[in-house]
């Protein structure tokens, strides 16, 4: 397979991909409703979503709902980008 | 979902198993289109009733059933907008259109004096927008049909007197409700 450039290594990764692509179609979503579409474990998340957050891909915000603690997560336009990217080059390895 | 290496296949597997579980598969506003279709009909009814067969100096009256619609749709939207996991990018959408047609609704019985208070057709117009718009977003064929229920009771409204275009208001909530009850009941059925 002839790869014309490196896949982005934050995306390149099952848990962190799922999250994105789940964040691509929606506006908002709560920690918990990621965590049950992923099948992850919460630390595991935990620590992918602080990654993705850190690079700039998405925006945490906390809050609470009464008095439990509420994490919303939302893809930035950076993050959006670096989605695009990271398909067209997978078409492109795709490529027969 | 541990971490491992993924391959490209699995990879475009993946982010297309995960676009697929966000698509959201029924949309249940019904909650508004009940809520403002009876306050609607019952303040039309109202109108109507006291228009044609009393003489009393307020018939518009039970048009202040208006200010309870707008404190529960506030309240409603706000109590969900807490308990919701997940928003769609068409959810705010309905939010906006529906504010929109709101104000221009509210800009146009402001200044009905000038169209000498003849402003249910322009008032039923705006509404046939509203539905049909958020029935296409929502892919929900019977309110779009309401939506076009609207345009016909319109074109009959602007050739009414007052009191009659009331009553032609009053019919006109079936865009509203038939749809409504609809959406209400695939929700339940559908474990919305």
């Amino acid at each position: 397979m002839g790869f014309n450039q490196p896949l982005d290594p934050l995306l390149h990764s099952q848990l962190r991909l799922a999250v994105v692509s789940l964040l691509i179609s929606v506006e908002t979503a709560d920690f918990v409703y990621i965590k049950e579409q992923t099948a992850a474990t919460a630390g595991n998340l935990s620590v992918q979503l602080d990654k993705l957050s850190t690079a700039g891909y998405i925006a945490i915000t906390k809050g609470y709902e009464g008095k439990k603690p509420k994490t919303t997560c939302k893809i930035t336009s950076k993050g959006v980008d670096a989605f695009e990217s990271y398909v067209k080059t997978i078409q492109q390895y795709l490529k027969p | 979902m541990k971490e491992k290496d993924i391959s490209p296949e699995e990879s475009m597997a993946l982010i297309n198993a995960m676009i697929g579980r966000a698509r959201k598969r029924y949309t249940d506003n019904s909650f508004y289109f009940l809520l403002w279709g009876w306050i609607t009909l019952i303040a039309s009814a109202i109108h109507f009733y006291l228009l044609e067969y009393t003489e009393y100096p307020y018939p518009y009256i039970g048009w202040s059933l208006n200010i309870i619609g707008v404190i529960v749709s506030i309240f409603k939207s706000v109590k969900d907008s807490k308990k919701r996991v997940v928003a769609n990018h068409t959810d705010g959408t309905y939010g906006w259109l529906w504010l929109a047609l709101g104000i221009s609704m509210f800009t146009i019985i402001f200044n009905g004096a000038i169209l000498e208070w003849s402003v249910v057709p322009f008032i039923i117009l705006l509404m046939a927008i509203g539905t049909f718009v958020s029935g296409a977003m929502m892919k929900f064929v019977p309110l779009q049909i309401g939506g076009i229920v609207f345009w016909i009771l319109s074109f009959v409204a602007f050739r009414s007197t007052e009191a009659y275009q009331m009553l032609i208001t009053s019919i006109s909530m079936l865009g509203y409700l038939v749809p409504g009850y609809i959406m209400k009941f695939n929700a339940k059925r559908n474990g919305v």
